[in-house]
């Protein structure tokens, strides 16, 4: 105890109070972050223990309670704090822009008045301008004049401080004085027009202004009602900021009743340009017309109620900020119908008067309760409000609830500052916001980064993706439709006016197939002052996101009401001519639609056979106007004939075989043990096999036939018969006392036990076999099953080890190793993933894919199979922010991105197989893996039966290799995005599996004659080899047992790698690779002192010397003398090394 | 040194280390670049490599990878006759070729660059060996004894893979019938044993008989350490003392402190990657 005391008084007298420690601390840890950047590897943290054991100051303490209640963890505190740092505007850089802004405040007050003119006589505007506004019809009653504007003022984000990198806008309003106006202005796009008109004039003097950079118009949030002109500074400050000026009326210029959702401000008449108004006929309202102008009208308010809520209220500045990045990061903040900065703004602000939130709370808090509030309130059903008045002659919830969908009232009771939102739109908001709450509570994974820090473009994150090639289209469809009061709201706006409409008729058809349809929101770039505004059709192609259910997207049937009822009717009228009478098994005879879809990728497919059909049918849209990208890249997984599967079929054929085969195992008569367990470990068997193993019937006309053992031998003057790749089963013996307890003995009973199954399954169900000392092959319905003898105590017996005590040890050796890997683990991760087929039935292909991928960029002999099986894994375990992939094609995208992405460096890829693991367990490995990380494979898969060796990426892939594939990835994902979202581009995704060939140092063009999976290549060749198969349906037995596992290249690379390992390394596409690419080891140049134990292919530079180098020469004619027949010629690129 | 190879071809000589001969041998007379074999007489200390004899036994370098035994058997004939050819994938010490080589079981061809030794009848065969150097090149596969490999080589590969069952299971019964001899016997010898003092006055236990002990595996010794861990464990009174629980206190604060350095650790890491930036 005393001594305790001692101790502390020590403490006390070195530090002298915090502020003396303080510089000790920061250059420690400065220290810390030298070694760490150096390194950029994490080290297992050690304190000495006075420090741990000190006793807590206040500050410490009162510190660590705050994180405890405030924050999540003491990691997230510290993240967020980083982050804001990072987008928050700095001091500096707001005081240049201060300067910058009271320089356009000088300008803009220099401008001299115009004299008055008809909106229509736009003569007076100097021609090196255009009105950003699309004047349809043109002509419109009222008179026009400029005035310099009464007020000028910076509203909205920059003086609320939630602007966030990294593009600053500052919104200036400009208040247009009173004299400009005449009564009426509010009908016709009259005030829209003369808003155009006097930004245009501004633009006009601002563009001859020294101080500015650029001067350009823009939609405010891609509505084509509302120009602004878009100010930059000069050249080398053009990225600090952007100015947006926005004109807006004076304060109560109209009558807000007058703009209530329920009233018409554009005239049918004047419209249509159709003469005179009939009288008495009922205009149409005008809801956003009528919201375009009073959002105008309220700006300045509404600046005012959010700096009264921001007011002691720090945590909503960083609050705000955060929700922005958040946002941002989901692709919700910007085009036309978006939740904006502001809208996050006057959330918050909303949240803080329902008392929802309090002014102590911090900003993590603060975007807690915001994503709380989204993901439980649905706006497009119960809108929300933040009006305080009662007033009666405010328009209600249910006034607004009718002519929008999205309702999300201002404070004044008038605006609707959702107005432009599709329901689709909140409705993917409220669905991010739900899932960004799951994220948040789920401990064992970083949510900060997956929430704030992580992109989710519409291509990563939704199923199936497709484009509206040109949004004129949309302009036909208004007409069939009759959307002529809508047109008129939207003033002429097809798009927006349509786009309701065409996603409402999409969910009706798409139904439980989908569980989110999004869109992407129209949005225009800026356009110079000089040039005509862009036209609605000029807001490039839309994009429409699915999100699929996996249960119901793929089925075939659409099953209607039954033929006599009074909704048959409708139902017909919905479907067209799809639509047809079905009887079906329950006796009931129903509309139905059955889409055409014979095989699985085909099935993946009905929700665009569904989209194109409904569209054509009622919206009059073309096939050819929509491109659907959710199967592009499975054309690379496809084999064999049109109409090509991607080989679901044939693995579920593959799956009953050996179905069928173990249940001949198990009742297996005559075996001295019983069959304990048959586990197949071949990929097929777990869906995950690129192309699977097709039923084969050898034509004996191409093989030499070895007589007295009744198998087949290729012949080397014909083309290598095609691949045929035996499936691996683990076929466990009972365990007995008869066992031998010795490795060599187990090694002989195996082999008889081999030998007798053969025999057996020969006798008693007629199947070929041939064993093995260690295998037995045998030939089932076409497939070769690879059959081998397992006994569960061999690893064992192999692990044995006497110490010189006399002790009995157990140690790893390599065999032991292998041997458990193969009948323990390798079983395991089979099942399980088979399991995770039958919960995703997307896991499959996407795994064929990724695998297609390594190898067509030749690493997949860098990789095991096992390793890419488990990272495609965890993008279904763990698809956090994303949800669990439900088509290849992005499955494929986020494993290219995973890649990238993950920090192999500084964590372990967890792949919860099974759910297995705890949370506690988590935090176990994580542990386990920052104290052990050197000696740990540089990718690093823990599971749950290996925690802390990551079996599968022990050996492979190495650092460099690994590297390699992250470049390619990084470089793969960007290309095929790139591709995927440019409808009017090519689209051909096969580009990112041609790999580039200028990096290797020597090319081995291969014979496709001896290639035997030629076929399988990316580019499929034209024409290839007959390679000895008969169609699987042909009526011939076979009794000869065909040829099995015989693929030249793969025996080539063998010998080529035993030979040349220390040399070079060997790239190779199993899947029908023309070309093997050498690299030469960089070190393997540099002379080397001789050595009787590395005298590999080498030769001594001069005498005397006895320094060694490679003879590159001979050995690149022991490249062709190796591969005799196969090799076409080596093509060595002296030009890229020198010896 | 492309070029200084070059050189060796047309001169005809080739360099050595010291001690070593090289001798320059091609796959046929078509090919242009050589591989050098480096051959030394093979001496270790008296007595150690008893199936190597010294004087008659040459050692081989960076022998080719389609160079077989029979083919250097063949070249090396021209000096005198050649009694044996060992090939291994580094140079070790010879061993007593084993009785009961199997013909299915542990067999592993040799793919790369190999080492050779090299028995000739007589010790004169290393000398005329060494001098082969000055000649030209050795040629592997010619005419009369074409070498194979590609895909010729691999298909007389795959076809000797398949094996002949009766053959395997002879050889297999025939293993275990020994084994089984070899294990009756010391299970005898043992039998035997039981019980009897060696001439120390040592009884052996062991697990048969009529007291048998526990066996000494690590297993057991960890379970029985395990166990008694546990009986400690049961006695000790938890929170019980006013130091007890001051002690968890200031574990708690301790392990938060810890906690709390590692989250600036990686923070301190993130941040040098620049990892806070959404944009």
């Amino acid at each position: 105890m005393s001594e305790d005391a001692e101790r502390d008084a020590e403490h006390r007298d070195q530090e002298g109070g915090e502020a003396n420690e303080a510089p000790a601390k920061e250059s420690r840890s400065r220290g810390k972050k030298r070694r760490l950047a150096s390194e950029g590897l994490l080290q297992p943290v050690k304190i000495c223990k006075a420090e741990l054991y000190k006793p807590p100051t206040s500050e410490e303490l009162s510190r660590l309670k705050e994180t405890e209640n405030l924050f999540h963890s003491n990691l997230l505190r510290l993240q967020i704090e980083e982050l804001l740092k990072e987008v928050v505007l700095k001091e500096k850089r707001k005081q240049k822009i201060d300067a910058f802004l009271h320089q356009i405040n000088a300008a803009l007050s220099k401008i001299p008045e115009t004299r008055e003119a008809d909106i229509a006589d736009q003569s007076w505007l100097p021609k090196d301008v255009k009105v950003p506004f699309v004047q349809v019809p043109f002509t419109v009653k009222g008179r026009f004049r400029f005035l310099p504007p009464v007020s000028v003022k910076v509203v909205g984000s920059y003086l609320l401080g939630t602007c966030i990198k990294p593009a600053i806008n500052v919104d200036v309003a400009l208040t247009m004085p009173r004299e400009i106006f005449q009564d009426k202005d509010n009908l016709n796009q009259r005030y829209h027009r003369k808003r155009a008109l006097y930004l245009a004039y501004v633009a006009h003097r601002l563009a001859k202004e020294q101080l500015l950079g650029s001067v350009m118009f823009a939609y405010a949030h891609g509505n084509h009602l509302k120009p602004m002109v878009v100010l930059q500074p000069q050249e080398k400050d053009a990225k600090m900021v952007t100015v947006r000026l926005y004109a807006c009326p004076p304060q109560g210029l109209f009558k807000a009743s007058r703009l209530h959702p329920s009233k018409n401000n554009v005239r049918t008449a004047w419209f249509t340009e159709k003469g005179s108004p009939v009288a008495g006929a009922d205009e149409p309202p005008t809801p956003h017309y009528n919201n375009s102008i009073l959002c105008d009208l309220m700006m300045e308010s509404h600046l005012l109620f959010l700096s009264e809520s921001a007011s002691d209220f720090p945590g909503m500045r960083d609050g705000v900020a955060l929700l922005k990045v958040w946002l941002r990061q989901r692709e919700l903040d910007k085009g036309f119908g978006c939740f904006n900065g502001f809208l996050a703004s006057m959330l918050v602000a909303y949240l803080l008067s329902k008392h929802q939130i309090n002014r102590v709370m911090s900003g993590y808090q603060v975007l807690r309760n915001a994503l709380q509030f989204l993901a439980s309130t649905d706006l497009t059903t119960s809108g929300i409000s933040v009006s305080k008045d009662t007033d009666g002659s405010l328009p209600t919830l249910t006034d607004f609830h009718r002519a929008f969908q999205v309702v999300f009232v201002d404070p004044s009771g008038l605006v609707n500052l959702c107005a432009d939102m599709t329901s689709s739109k909140y409705k993917q908001l409220q669905f991010e916001a739900k899932h960004s709450m799951d994220v948040l509570d789920d401990k064992t994974v970083d949510g900060f980064q997956l929430l704030l820090m992580t992109h989710k473009p519409l291509i990563r994150a939704f199923d199936h993706v497709f484009h509206l090639k040109h949004v004129s289209k949309l302009q036909a469809a208004c007409r069939k439709m009759r959307l002529l009061s809508e047109l008129l709201d939207h003033s002429g706006n097809y798009v927006a006016a349509a786009l309701p409409f065409l996603l409402s008729l999409l969910e009706r058809g798409l139904a439980q197939r989908v569980l989110l349809l999004t869109h992407s929101l129209p949005q225009v770039a800026p356009w110079p002052i000089n040039v005509d505004p862009p036209k609605h059709k000029d807001t490039g192609p839309l994009s429409f996101g699915l999100l699929l259910s996996p249960d119901f997207a793929a089925s075939i049937l659409e099953k209607g009401p039954e033929a006599d009822c009074p909704e048959a009717v409708e139902f017909r009228k919905f479907w067209g001519e799809r639509s047809e009478l079905r009887r079906f098994q329950d006796g009931s005879i129903c509309e139905a639609v059955l889409w055409n879809a014979p095989n699985h990728s085909q099935k993946r497919l009905i929700p665009e056979q569904v989209i194109r059909h409904l569209l054509q049918l009622h919206m009059d849209i073309p096939e050819s106007a929509i491109c659907y990208t959710g199967a592009l890249l499975e054309s690379v997984i496809k084999l064999g004939r049109e109409p090509a599967g991607t080989g679901e079929e044939d693995m579920v054929d593959v799956v009953r075989s050996y179905d069928d085969l173990s249940r001949k195992l198990w009742n297996l008569e005559g075996l001295p043990l019983t069959v304990t367990a048959v586990q197949g470990t071949h990929p097929a068997l777990r869906y995950t096999d690129v192309f699977p193993p097709v039923p084969m019937k050898p034509d004996y006309a191409y093989y030499a036939r070895n007589k007295d053992r009744e198998f087949l031998v290729p012949l080397a003057e014909k083309p290598c018969p095609a691949y045929v790749a035996p499936m691996k089963v683990m076929c466990h013996m009972e365990g007995s006392g008869q066992w031998p307890p010795d490795k060599d003995a187990v090694q002989r009973v195996k082999a008889a036990f081999q030998v007798k199954l053969a025999e057996l399954l020969y006798r008693q169900h007629h199947l070929l076999c041939r064993p093995g000392p260690t295998y037995t092959d045998v030939y089932k319905d076409g497939y070769i099953f690879r059959l081998q003898v397992a006994y569960h105590r061999e690893p064992q017996i192999l692990k044995e080890v006497v110490t010189p005590e006399g002790m009995l040890k157990y140690q790893d050796t390599e065999e032991s190793l292998r041997l458990e890997l193969e009948t323990i683990h390798l079983p395991f991760v089979t099942s399980a993933l088979h399991g995770l087929q039958q919960q995703h039935p997307a896991f499959g292909a996407t795994s064929r894919l990724a695998k297609r991928w390594v190898s067509a960029q030749l690493l997949s002999d860098g990789l095991s199979e096992e390793c890419m099986d488990l990272l495609v894994a965890s993008l279904f375990l763990c698809p956090a922010p994303f949800t669990a992939p439900s088509s290849p094609q992005v499955g494929f995208l986020r494993f290219l991105l995973l890649l990238t992405t993950f920090d192999w460096k500084n964590s372990p890829l967890i792949v919860n197989l099974n759910a297995e693991l705890k949370d506690e367990e988590y935090v176990e490995i994580r542990n386990d893996f920052v104290a052990a990380r050197p000696r740990l494979p540089a990718l690093f898969i823990a599971s749950p039966r290996d925690r802390r060796n990551s079996i599968w990426t022990k050996e492979r892939p190495s650092a460099q290799i690994l590297l390699r594939l992250l470049v390619l990835a990084q470089e793969s994902l960007r290309t095929l995005e790139e591709q995927l979202m440019d409808p009017l581009g090519n689209q051909d995704v096969k580009v990112a599996f041609r790999p580039p060939l200028d990096f290797y140092d020597v090319l081995v063009h291969l014979n496709p004659k001896q290639i035997p999976r030629h076929l399988q290549a990316v580019d499929r060749p034209v024409k290839s080899f007959s390679r000895g198969m008969l169609q699987s349906n042909a009526a011939v037995k076979t009794f000869v047992f065909p040829v099995v596992d015989y693929d030249p290249v793969q025996l080539y690379l063998q010998e080529l790698r035993e030979a040349f390992d220390d040399l070079a390394l060997f790239f190779y596409d199993k899947h029908g690779g023309e070309v093997i690419g050498v690299l030469w080891k960089p070190s393997s140049f540099e002379p080397q002192p001789f050595k009787t134990s590395n005298m590999r292919g080498k030769m001594v530079l001069a005498a005397g010397t006895e320094s060694t180098v490679p003879n590159v020469a001979a050995i690149l004619e022991d490249f062709e003398i190796l591969g005799d027949g196969l090799v076409r010629a080596v093509e060595a690129r002296t030009e890229k090394w020198s010896i | 040194m492309a070029t200084s190879k070059r050189k060796h071809v047309k001169g005809g000589t080739s360099v050595a280390p010291t001690g070593y001969t090289a001798i320059p041998v091609k796959f046929s007379e078509k090919h242009q670049s050589p591989h050098y074999l480096y051959v030394k007489e093979h001496k270790v200390r008296e007595n150690t490599d008893p199936y190597r004899p010294p004087n008659r036994t040459l050692f081989i370098l960076n022998v080719p990878p389609y160079c077989t035994e029979e083919c250097l058997s063949r070249l090396f004939s021209g000096c005198c006759s050649v009694q044996s050819v060992e090939m291994c994938e580094k140079p070790k010490l010879g061993e007593k070729p084993e009785a009961t080589e199997s013909k299915f079981f542990n067999t592993k061809t040799l793919l790369g660059f190999k080492v050779a030794y090299v028995v000739f009848k007589s010790p004169a065969g290393v000398q005329a060996a060494q001098s082969l150097s000055a000649q030209g090149p050795l040629v592997i596969s010619s005419v009369n004894h074409p070498v194979q490999t590609g895909i010729h080589k691999w298909i007389a590969r795959y076809t000797a893979s398949v094996v002949d069952p009766a053959e395997l299971k002879k050889e297999v019964d025939v293993f275990m019938q020994a084994y089984d001899q070899k294990v009756a016997e010391e299970d005898a010898k043992a039998e035997n044993e039981d019980g009897i003092p060696d001439e120390d006055g040592w009884v052996k236990v062991t697990r048969k008989g009529r007291r048998p002990g526990l066996p000494r595996t690590e297993a057991v010794n960890l379970r029985a350490l395990e166990r008694e861990k546990r009986k400690r464990a049961r006695k000790e009174l938890l929170n019980f003392y006013a130091w007890q629980h001051r002690e968890t206190k200031r574990e708690h604060i301790a392990q938060l402190r810890k906690k709390f350095e590692e989250d600036k650790q990686k923070i301190a890491l993130m941040r040098a990657q620049r990892k806070f930036r959404p944009y």
